[in-house]
C-alpha cells in the first residue's frame, strides 16, 4: 500500500514564513537605500538597488515554489484563496520596496531639507511597520500547530491591531511629506516632484501591504 | 498425507502473505510515528515486532475464524456434502488457490507501484473460488456484504474517531495558555484510556488462563487497572521540560505527545496484526485443518490453534526484519507534516476502529482506516496540506482488487483441481 505517504502534501504554512523571511530582507534595505538617496550617494543608491532586485528575486523563487505547491485538489486548514491572496499581499512588500529602490536609482533627484526629513520620518515608520508584519508572518507555522486557536490566536490578533494602527500613522506621514512636497514645488521642478511622489507612493504602499496581510490573516481565523 | 502437496503450497503461500503483510503494510500503521520522530527507526521495529505478533497470536482468531468459515460456508465440503468424499479436498485446494491468487496479485500490483489492500485480496480470492465452486449461490453473500460495508464504515468511523480525538487535544492542551502544563497535566489520562482499551481486547483470554469463565465485571476491572497502572507510569515519566522554553511552547508540547505516540504507536501495531493475520491464516487454517483430519472431514468446530496464529504473527515479524524496516524507513522520511499531537489522534482513531472490527470477526484494511482517521484530523484543521487525490487511488484500488483476485483465484482453483484430483 503506498497510498498512504502520498496522503501528505507539504504544509505551506512554514514556506509561507520562508518567504515572509525572504521579503523582510528586502525591507531591511529600505531604510539605508533612503538614506543613501537623501545623502545624495548615487553610487551607494545604485549598489542597494541592485541588492535589493537581487533580494526581491530571491523572495519570488520562494513565492513560485508555494504557488507550485499548492494545487487545487489539496486539502488545506485554510480557504486555498486567502492562503494565495497572504502570499501576493505578503510579495508585494517587496516589490514595492524594489520600486523605491528603482525611481531613487533612477533620477538624481535632490530634495529640500525640511522634505528629506519627512521622507526619512516615513521610511522609520514603514521600517516599524515591517517588523511587526515580519513577526506575523513567522507565528503562521505556530499557529498550524496550535491549530488556529487557543493563545497563539490572541497573540496574532493583537499584532494584526498594530499593523492596522502603525499604516494609519504612516498614511498620516505620507500625507505631511506631500503638503512639504507641495510647499517646495518651485524648488523640487516639475520632474522631481514627479519622482517624488512616485518615491512617497512606494513607501506607504509598503504598509499598505503589510496590512492587507495582516486582515488576510484575520480572516482565516474567523470562526467557520 | 498431513503433509501432501497442497499443505506445502497453502503454508508457503500463506507464509509468503504474512512477509507481505509484513514487509509492506506494517510500515503505513508506523510510518507516522518514525515522520513525527516520537519512535526511532530501531525502536519503531521493535514495537512493531512485538505488537504485531502480540496482536496475532492473542486477538488474530476472530477474523481468521471469518475467513476460514464466513465467506463460504465449509459444511457443503463435508463428505456428506455436495462433492461427496473428494469435498475436503476441493476446499483445501480452494483456500490454497485463494492465497495464492491473493499473493500473485498483491506481487504483480507491487511491480506496478499500485496501491492494493492485503484485506482486499484475499477475500476477493476467497469468493472467487467460492463462486466457481458452489456457484454465486454458494457464497455467503450476506456476510461479504457485512464485510464490503465495513470497509466503507472503518475509514469513515476512524475519521469520526480522530477528528474528536483531536478537537479534545485541541481542547485541552492547544487553546490552553499554558499547553505545556495542560500536556503534563492530561497526559496520563490519555494513556489510560489508551491501555485500559489496549488490555480489554485480551484481558478475556488472558484472565481464562487463571480462572475458569471470567465474569465481565472481572475483565472491566482487571483492564481498568491495566489503564491506571499505565497512567501512573505516564505521571511519572511525563516532566515538563527544565527551564524557562523560550520560542514555542509547542516546540514542547510536541515532544510530549511523541512519548505518548508510542502508545498509540503500539495499540496500531496491536491492532493491525490482530485484523491482518488473517489475511494469510486464514486460508492456511483451513487447510491445515482439513489436512489434520487426513483430508476426510473438514473440521469446523474448534478455534484456530494458536500455533497456527504464531505462525502467521512470525511471518509478519520475519517481513518486518528482512524488508519492512526499510519501507518504514522510506515513509517515516515522507511522512514529515503530521506531528504527534496530530499522529496520536489519527493512530487512536484508527486502532480502536480496527479492533472493533477485530472483534466483531471484521477483515478491515488498517491503511484504509488510517488514511481515513488522518482525513479525520485534518477536517479538524489539524494538518497543513492533505493530498486528497490518494482517496480517488483507494476507490480505485478496491474496483480493481476484488474482480481481478476473484478471477485469478477461480482460475487457479480449476487448473489445480484438474492436476490434483
Amino acid at each position: 500500500m503506498r497510498t498512504f505517504h502520498q496522503l501528505f502534501a507539504r504544509s505551506p504554512f512554514e514556506p509561507l514564513a520562508k518567504h515572509g523571511e525572504r521579503v523582510h530582507e528586502v525591507v531591511q534595505l529600505l531604510k539605508p537605500v533612503t538614506d543613501a538617496f537623501l545623502a545624495e550617494d548615487w553610487n551607494r543608491v545604485a549598489e542597494l538597488d541592485e541588492q535589493i532586485s537581487r533580494a526581491e528575486h530571491k523572495a519570488d523563487e520562494v513565492k513560485e515554489e508555494i504557488r507550485d505547491n499548492l494545487p487545487k485538489s489539496l486539502f488545506l486548514p485554510v480557504d486555498r484563496g486567502d492562503l494565495l491572496r497572504f502570499l501576493h499581499e505578503q510579495d508585494g512588500i517587496a516589490d514595492s520596496v524594489e520600486d523605491v529602490a528603482v525611481l531613487m536609482n533612477m533620477r538624481r533627484t535632490v530634495l529640500p531639507g525640511e522634505v528629506g526629513q519627512a521622507m526619512s520620518k516615513l521610511v522609520d515608520k514603514i521600517v516599524l511597520t515591517g517588523e511587526v508584519w515580519f513577526d506575523l508572518s513567522q507565528s503562521l507555522p505556530d499557529l498550524q500547530e496550535a491549530s488556529f486557536t487557543g493563545p497563539e490566536v490572541t497573540r496574532v490578533l493583537e499584532i494584526a491591531q498594530r499593523l492596522n494602527d502603525l499604516e494609519f500613522q504612516a498614511d498620516q506621514l505620507q500625507a505631511i511629506l506631500g503638503r512639504l512636497a507641495v510647499k517646495h514645488e518651485e524648488e523640487i521642478g516639475p520632474i522631481g516632484f514627479f519622482f517624488l511622489m512616485r518615491i512617497a507612493n512606494a513607501i506607504g504602499k509598503t504598509a499598505n501591504k503589510a496590512e492587507n496581510t495582516a486582515d488576510l490573516l484575520r480572516m482565516m481565523l474567523a470562526p467557520s | 498425507m498431513i503433509f501432501a502437496p497442497i499443505v506445502w503450497i497453502a503454508l508457503a503461500t500463506g507464509l509468503y502473505m504474512a512477509w507481505n503483510i509484513g514487509a509492506n503494510d506494517v510500515a503505513n500503521a508506523m510510518g507516522t510515528s518514525v515522520g513525527s520522530g516520537a519512535l526511532t527507526l530501531r525502536r519503531a521495529i521493535i514495537v512493531a515486532g512485538v505488537f504485531e505478533f502480540g496482536g496475532a497470536v492473542l486477538v488474530g482468531g476472530n477474523v481468521t475464524e471469518t475467513i476460514r468459515k464466513g465467506i463460504i460456508d465449509p459444511v457443503t465440503f463435508m463428505p456428506g456434502g455436495a462433492f461427496g468424499a473428494d469435498g475436503p479436498m476441493i476446499l483445501a485446494i480452494g483456500m490454497a488457490c485463494a492465497l495464492l491468487a491473493a499473493a500473485i496479485w498483491l506481487q504483480a500490483a507491487t511491480l506496478f507501484g499500485l496501491p492494493v489492500s492485503t484485506t482486499h485480496s484475499i477475500v476477493g480470492a476467497v469468493v472467487g473460488f467460492g463462486m466457481i465452486a458452489l456457484g454465486a449461490e454458494g457464497v455467503a453473500w450476506g456476510k461479504v456484504g457485512e464485510i464490503v460495508a465495513s470497509w466503507v464504515v472503518s475509514p469513515l468511523l476512524g475519521a469520526v474517531l480522530a477528528f474528536f480525538t483531536f478537537v479534545i487535544i485541541r481542547r485541552l492542551v492547544l487553546r490552553q495558555e499554558d499547553p505545556v502544563a495542560a500536556t503534563v497535566r492530561w497526559a496520563p489520562y490519555m494513556v489510560a484510556v489508551v491501555g485500559t482499551l489496549l488490555a480489554l481486547t485480551f484481558a478475556y483470554k488472558g484472565l481464562k488462563q487463571v480462572m475458569p469463565d471470567p465474569h465481565p465485571m472481572t475483565v472491566m476491572l482487571a483492564s481498568l487497572g491495566f489503564g491506571g497502572v499505565a497512567a501512573i507510569a505516564a505521571r511519572m515519566l511525563v516532566k515538563a521540560p527544565e527551564g524557562n522554553p523560550s520560542g514555542s511552547p509547542y516546540v514542547y508540547v510536541e515532544r510530549i505527545f511523541g512519548g505518548l505516540q508510542i502508545v498509540t504507536a503500539a495499540l496500531v501495531a496491536f491492532a493491525h496484526g490482530a485484523n491482518d493475520v488473517a489475511n494469510a491464516i486464514g486460508p492456511l487454517a483451513a487447510v491445515l485443518g482439513i489436512a489434520g483430519a487426513g483430508f476426510t472431514d473438514v473440521p469446523t468446530a474448534n478455534p484456530v490453534p494458536t500455533w497456527v496464529l504464531a505462525i502467521g504473527g512470525a511471518g509478519i515479524v520475519i517481513g518486518l526484519a528482512t524488508w519492512g524496516w526499510r519501507v518504514i524507513a522510506t515513509i517515516g522520511k515522507h511522512i514529515t507534516e503530521i506531528t504527534p499531537t496530530r499522529g496520536f489522534a489519527a493512530e487512536f482513531g484508527a486502532a480502536v476502529t480496527v479492533l472493533l472490527a477485530t472483534k466483531m470477526g471484521l477483515p478491515v484494511s488498517t491503511t484504509h482506516t488510517l488514511v481515513g482517521a488522518v482525513v479525520g484530523v485534518g477536517l479538524a484543521q489539524g494538518i497543513g496540506a492533505l493530498n486528497l487525490k490518494t482517496l480517488r487511488d483507494i476507490a480505485m484500488s478496491w474496483i480493481a482488487t476484488i474482480p481481478a483476485a476473484a478471477a485469478l483465484s477461480a482460475l487457479l482453483f480449476v487448473t489445480f483441481r484438474a492436476i490434483l484430483l
